[in-house]
């Protein structure tokens, strides 16, 4: 099981409905993913394997995280499927 | 027996909870599930209050030592102050108008061409509370509030992304995304306002998109939202400071620093704010969870063709810069706004806020560079910025008579909408004499 931080820059609005959809994809593919939400203060002692944030942020806090995955488009599940499959083909 | 059920009604994280309760049952979660996600709303809630109690705490403060250097009243516009002070005293009406709100919301969407739904949870606690402060100082009862303020919210919520949503597309590139976030009509202003200077553009067929745009590193720095509203209020505090030393009144603020050096206690109030901030936030995340997953589901389930209203950072990854720039703008549109208040010798002076101008600011930069690239950005948000701190003088003397002093509600929508209803109400009132 991989765990993965879903945060936005307050970790209020956005941050939720990426979980809410990151889980949703999850679920429905059964992809080995467990979520938690917060926000950029949540990076500070993360220890899980991936973020999952909004795009323009994964850009900047790449090199702190051990996996950024940026959405873009919020509500476009196939973005999400095609980035979540990407990291776990990176995991094997 | 039943004067004890009504003062327990009184208990606004009981409600939220209860809001949370309906949610989960009607997704028809397990009994597990239903149970841990109540009681994790409830204190959800309970955490938002003791963050917004810690800020509150601290707005005090600062509005003292500003007073008594500056001999006038300079009113934060800091929405999640407003918000706690508000729920201290009307929380039942303010928790009731948001569940109406929520309802009316997916009414309005399944039956009216408004189809946004909308999800962004705090905004929605914090225009209800405006809602129902403005019923409450017509004087109207509770029963009205909460009826007449949920649906005002609720159509609101369906109604005014609508504003946005050419823009949106513009923006996002498809059909699919809503802007839930109260200054609809000032982004909605603000693409208008680029688009009027890309049309001109366009003519000599000149690129100027934010993403050409190098900005200073420094700016980078307020993307970090906690840090960016610590540094804020640290600066606000040391002005204050720096006022009261000059005016002879430094007596005051070693009293109110207590053990604390006198220029050591404004850094520490601006830090003890952001933390109050950030466990305020964690509130937010925690009870706004389930609400919003429930929203989601019965949404998706009931309405398929609504459009999903998220909050503004979703849209962040589309122009990035742009988002800067609106800081920027707004930002000096709100010193403007500031500094005209002090030319024209009003009573209170509203003072710009670190949080509202990155968020909403940088949504207008959004909207101001879809069209007007990075000019359309600045002078988008530079307007609006000037709206955000200038629009709250209008409802501020009916909230400050309720008790609800020291902190406005900024936003576009709130204001607008707000005043608005508070007229109309205020001219039915006088017609009818009720």
């Amino acid at each position: 099981m991989y765990k993965a931080l879903v945060a936005c820059r307050a970790g209020m609005g956005s941050s939720m409905l990426l979980k809410i959809k990151a889980d949703q994809v999850i679920k429905e593919n059964d992809m080995p993913i467990v979520t938690e939400h917060g926000n950029l203060d949540s990076l500070m002692g993360f220890n899980g394997d991936l973020v999952i944030t909004m795009e323009d942020l994964a850009l900047e806090i790449k090199d702190q995280v051990p996996y950024a995955l940026g959405i873009r488009n919020i509500v476009d599940k196939v973005e999400f499927k095609v980035k979540l499959d990407a990291f776990l083909e990176s995991k094997k | 027996m039943i004067d004890a059920l009504l003062a327990q009604t009184r208990n606004t994280s009981l409600i939220v909870g209860m809001i949370a309760l309906i949610g989960l049952l009607l997704q028809k979660k397990s009994a597990s599930e239903v149970i841990s996600g109540t009681m994790k709303t409830i204190m959800g809630f309970m955490i938002f209050n003791i963050g917004s109690s810690a800020m509150s705490s601290i707005v005090t403060n600062f509005t003292t030592l500003f007073n008594t250097g500056f001999g006038i009243s300079g009113i934060t516009t800091q929405v999640e102050v407003a918000t706690g002070m508000a729920l201290n005293t009307y929380g039942t009406e303010v928790a009731l108008v948001l569940l109406v709100g929520f309802a009316a919301n997916l009414v309005f969407a399944k039956f009216t061409r408004f189809k946004a739904i909308f999800l962004t949870g705090q905004h929605f606690l914090y225009f209800a509370c405006v809602l129902a402060l403005v019923f409450i100082a017509c004087g109207l009862p509770a029963p009205v509030t909460i009826i007449g303020g949920g649906i005002v919210l609720g159509f609101c919520g369906a109604a005014l992304p609508t504003l946005c949503q050419k823009y949106m597309n513009k923006i996002t590139g498809t059909d699919t995304l809503a802007m839930g976030h109260f200054n609809c009509i000032g982004y909605a202003f603000a693409g208008w306002v680029g688009k009027c200077i890309g049309n001109r553009k366009s003519d000599k067929g000149e690129n100027s998109d934010s993403s050409d745009i190098k900005m200073p590193k420094f700016f980078e720095l307020f993307r970090d939202f906690i840090f960016s509203i610590a540094l804020f209020m640290i600066i606000l505090f040391y002005v204050a400071v720096i006022a009261c030393a000059s005016t002879g009144h430094l007596d005051v603020v070693q009293k109110m620093a207590g053990n604390d050096l006198w220029f050591i206690y404004p850094m520490l109030q601006g830090l003890q704010f952001a933390a109050g901030m950030s466990v305020l936030i964690y509130g937010v995340r925690q009870f706004i969870a389930e609400i919003t997953a429930a929203f989601v589901a019965i949404s998706e389930k009931y309405i398929p063709n609504s459009k999903p209203a998220v909050d503004c950072p979703a849209i962040f990854p589309f122009a990035p810069t742009a988002v800067v720039i609106g800081f920027v703008g707004s930002f000096f549109g709100g010193l403007v706004a500031m500094a005209a208040m002090v030319l024209l010798k009003s009573d209170v002076i509203m003072i710009p806020a670190a949080g509202i101008c990155f968020f909403s600011g940088g949504t207008c930069g959004v909207f101001g560079n879809a069209y007007g690239g990075w000019k359309g950005a600045l002078v988008g948000s530079f307007i609006v910025g000037i709206g955000l701190v200038a629009l709250p003088l209008f409802l501020y003397p009916a909230f400050a008579n309720l008790g609800i002093a020291g902190a406005s509600f900024p936003n576009v929508d709130y204001n607008i909408i707000g005043s608005i209803l508070y007229n109309v109400l205020h001219f039915f009132q006088s017609i009818f004499g009720f």
